[in-house]
């Protein structure tokens, strides 16, 4: 998962935004039970009941003996589990006496005769009883010790325990992890549908992945696929215009050449070089027809790039064999300096197409008797092939516009050469749907175009295709 | 004469090349449609069939199927130019070569000539020996092959394509060699249908025991038929 992720964010700051609710509940519930519970036996209710408490006992135990005031405290203890015990002045115990707590309190109250009530008192001995003790004089003057032990009385007992606090924030994790999970799935799936559209796979939809859900996403979703069925028509409309020009254009071209070859049989002298200039310019019409198709594929989006492994050093020596083939009657060579085994990833017919339209340039330019240079290099990231000629090269100012359809540099280089300009266009683009790039350069004596391709970074697939394909 | 049938939609085209081939000695019959032009190469015996793969309603690749289910006989495709695509997938079909169109009639004439030459060639091989290599068995006059004991189906330009190679084994032969040997014609530039008559051999022999290939790809010189454990 990348660190910047939406998922992850949305994660850690929903969990991080409970954990701190979580800490901050715990940190106010613990200020509102430590500081006001013995402020609250100090004064209001609490205060006022537990004062009417240690009257009633010290009446009881005056008026009817110790029996009583037992049945009192077991009654006491009984009915609101309040602890209840008796002292004189001096300490002496009416009531049976067991708790540790209750001797301490004694201790203070009389360590302090003069601390009379009301009087705060620090008596927190246990998670889950308080004591609290005072100085009474009851009705007949004499003073007693009066101390109870009762439940914490107002907050339930603390609920925010480590442990429970521990559990709590993973559960809220737990939680946090579904939303993010269930906010940013569809996103990821919109990724991977975009993703195989760009591609070139035209009938991905989003819908039924998110058939289940009703909200923004969705609707977005949604959208995405009105755009995808539109952008799949006009890509489909667009390759059957191609398919039916092709067709048109050439159906005519095919009747003319038998229509050629029969008048061709039947005709003599003089005719005969008229039927061949006839039969030169229709192939000139063939291969410009070729080449703009071709370019307009290209440029259409039409043509994708398949995930194909290619050996760019066997599809260039193919080109290179095929070239000098056709140089050598010209009195021209194509010469290898070099051939690194490269690994790209496309089309092997598109790339082939590429090279060879920037080889078959240089051999046009390259003066009578020179030899064309290729070679091809493998740097790391990238495959780089260069080709050069021994022509009259580009002026400066116009090497970059040589790869426009239709460019012509100067008068020098006109329809004698052979080309009608769209042999480096188709080039360009050829190698920009790759993913690479194609530059000229003026070197002495010359032109040099240089081609980059990245590499296709898993040799695994090289066997496949190299299976499916054998190149000589 | 001999009889060829075109399965062509454009009739005019159909109408000047009967003319053109009838002066070359041909009978060019016509036909316009797929399915019709099926029916008709199914029904009679022609020497050759040149279909023509952009066919309205059923797509040459297609009546090329359903041809090769029933018949041997040679097939030469007319593809687009510039459609690679539709020439590997017809030559793997099993037609015996391609001729991207528009064609000048020659080059449609050297083509079917060769064709015919090889197939008529039949019999009257060098030698009519059957040839055993390494697991696989070539029988010139039935023209039949098995490979470990299973016959294999082969079309007539993978045939002879085999037949060179054990003739050869271990031997580099080049793709011009091989391209006279299985087309009977010479090779052009760009033309890469050897490599895939190639491809459909290999896919259709398998390779020995170790996966090692029986047919090698020599760069730039041209292939060679390897004895199990070479290299």
């Amino acid at each position: 998962m990348k660190y910047r992720s939406l998922f992850l964010k949305i994660f850690m700051s929903f969990w991080l935004t409970m954990a701190l609710t979580i800490g901050v509940l715990t940190l106010m519930s613990r200020i509102s039970n430590t500081e006001s519970l013995p402020e609250r036996a100090n004064r209001g209710p609490l205060r006022e009941g537990l004062t009417l408490y240690s009257e009633a006992a010290i009446r009881i135990y005056e008026r009817e003996g110790s029996k009583a005031l037992e049945e009192f405290v077991r009654r006491s203890l009984q009915e609101s589990g309040t602890e209840i015990y008796l002292f004189d002045a001096a300490g002496t115990p009416l009531t049976p006496n067991n708790a540790e707590s209750v001797a301490t309190v004694v201790k203070e109250l009389q360590a302090n005769p003069q601390d009379q009530p009301p009087r705060l008192f620090p008596l927190f001995t246990g998670a889950t009883r308080a004591t609290w003790g005072r100085f009474v004089v009851s009705a007949t003057g004499k003073p007693y010790i009066f101390v109870a032990r009762f439940r914490q009385a107002g907050g339930p007992p603390p609920f925010f325990t480590a442990p429970r606090i521990a559990v709590s924030i993973l559960i809220a994790g737990v939680v946090c992890y579904l939303l993010a999970l269930y906010l940013t799935s569809p996103v990821k799936k919109l990724k991977a549908v975009v993703q195989q559209f760009a591609e070139g796979n035209l009938d991905v939809r989003v819908s039924p992945q998110l058939r289940s859900r009703q909200d923004e996403l969705a609707d977005l979703g949604r959208e995405f696929d009105h755009m995808a069925e539109r952008i799949a028509a006009l890509i489909s409309a667009q390759k059957r215009l191609l398919a039916d020009i092709s067709h048109e254009l050439r159906s005519p071209l095919a009747r003319l050449t038998v229509a050629l070859e029969l008048a061709r049989k039947n005709t003599t002298g003089k005719g005969i070089a008229a039927l061949d200039r006839i039969e030169l310019e229709s192939e000139r019409v063939n291969s410009l027809v070729g080449q703009l198709l071709a370019l307009t594929r290209l440029e259409s989006g039409a043509e994708r790039v398949p995930p194909e492994c290619v050996a760019l050093e066997d599809l260039a020596q193919q080109v290179i064999d095929d070239a000098n083939y056709e140089a050598k009657p010209h009195h021209k060579e194509v010469k290898v300096l070099q051939l690194a085994a490269c690994r790209v990833r496309g089309s092997s017919e598109l790339l082939r197409s590429g090279i060879e339209n920037v080889i078959r340039n240089a051999i046009r330019y390259t003066a009578e008797g020179t030899a064309v240079e290729v070679s091809l290099t493998c740097p790391p990231g990238a495959a780089v092939l260069t080709v050069r000629d021994y022509g009259p090269g580009v002026p400066e100012a116009e090497l970059t516009h040589i790869f426009e359809p239709f460019y012509r540099v100067g008068e020098a280089r006109e329809r004698s050469s052979g080309g009608v300009g769209l042999g480096l266009s188709i080039a360009d683009r050829t190698i920009k749907l790759h993913g690479g790039s194609i530059r000229a350069e003026n070197v002495p004596g010359g032109l040099l175009i240089t081609i980059e391709l990245p590499i296709s970074p898993s040799p695994a697939m090289v066997q496949s295709v190299a299976e499916k394909m054998p190149v000589a | 004469m001999v009889s060829v049938l075109l399965i062509d939609d454009d009739t005019e085209l159909s109408k000047l090349l009967e003319e053109y081939l009838q002066s070359e000695q041909f009978d060019l019959h016509a036909a316009h449609d797929g399915p019709s032009g099926l029916d008709k190469a199914l029904a009679n015996h022609y020497s050759a069939v040149v279909l023509d793969v952009m066919l309205p309603g059923m797509s040459g690749l297609d009546v090329l199927k359903q041809l090769r289910q029933k018949s041997s006989v040679p097939v030469l495709m007319l593809t687009a130019r510039g459609s690679e695509l539709d020439r590997i997938l017809g030559l793997e079909l099993g037609a015996d070569d391609y001729l991207p169109k528009p064609f000048n009639p020659r080059e449609l004439v050297a083509r079917l000539r060769a064709i015919l030459r090889r197939t008529s060639n039949t019999g009257s091989s060098v030698s009519s020996q059957p040839v055993h290599l390494a697991g696989v068995e070539l029988h010139p006059e039935s023209r039949s092959v098995t490979c470990n004991g299973k016959p294999v189906s082969l079309t007539g330009a993978e045939f002879d394509l085999l037949y060179t190679f054990l003739r050869n084994p271990g031997k580099i032969i080049s793709r011009e060699d091989l391209t006279q040997a299985a087309l009977g014609r010479p090779m052009s530039p760009m033309d890469r249908s050897i490599d895939v008559h190639v491809s459909n051999l290999r896919r259709k022999l398998g390779p020995y025991d170790g996966e090692q290939e029986r047919v090698k790809a020599i760069r730039g010189s041209g292939y060679v038929y390897l004895l199990p454990g070479e290299q």
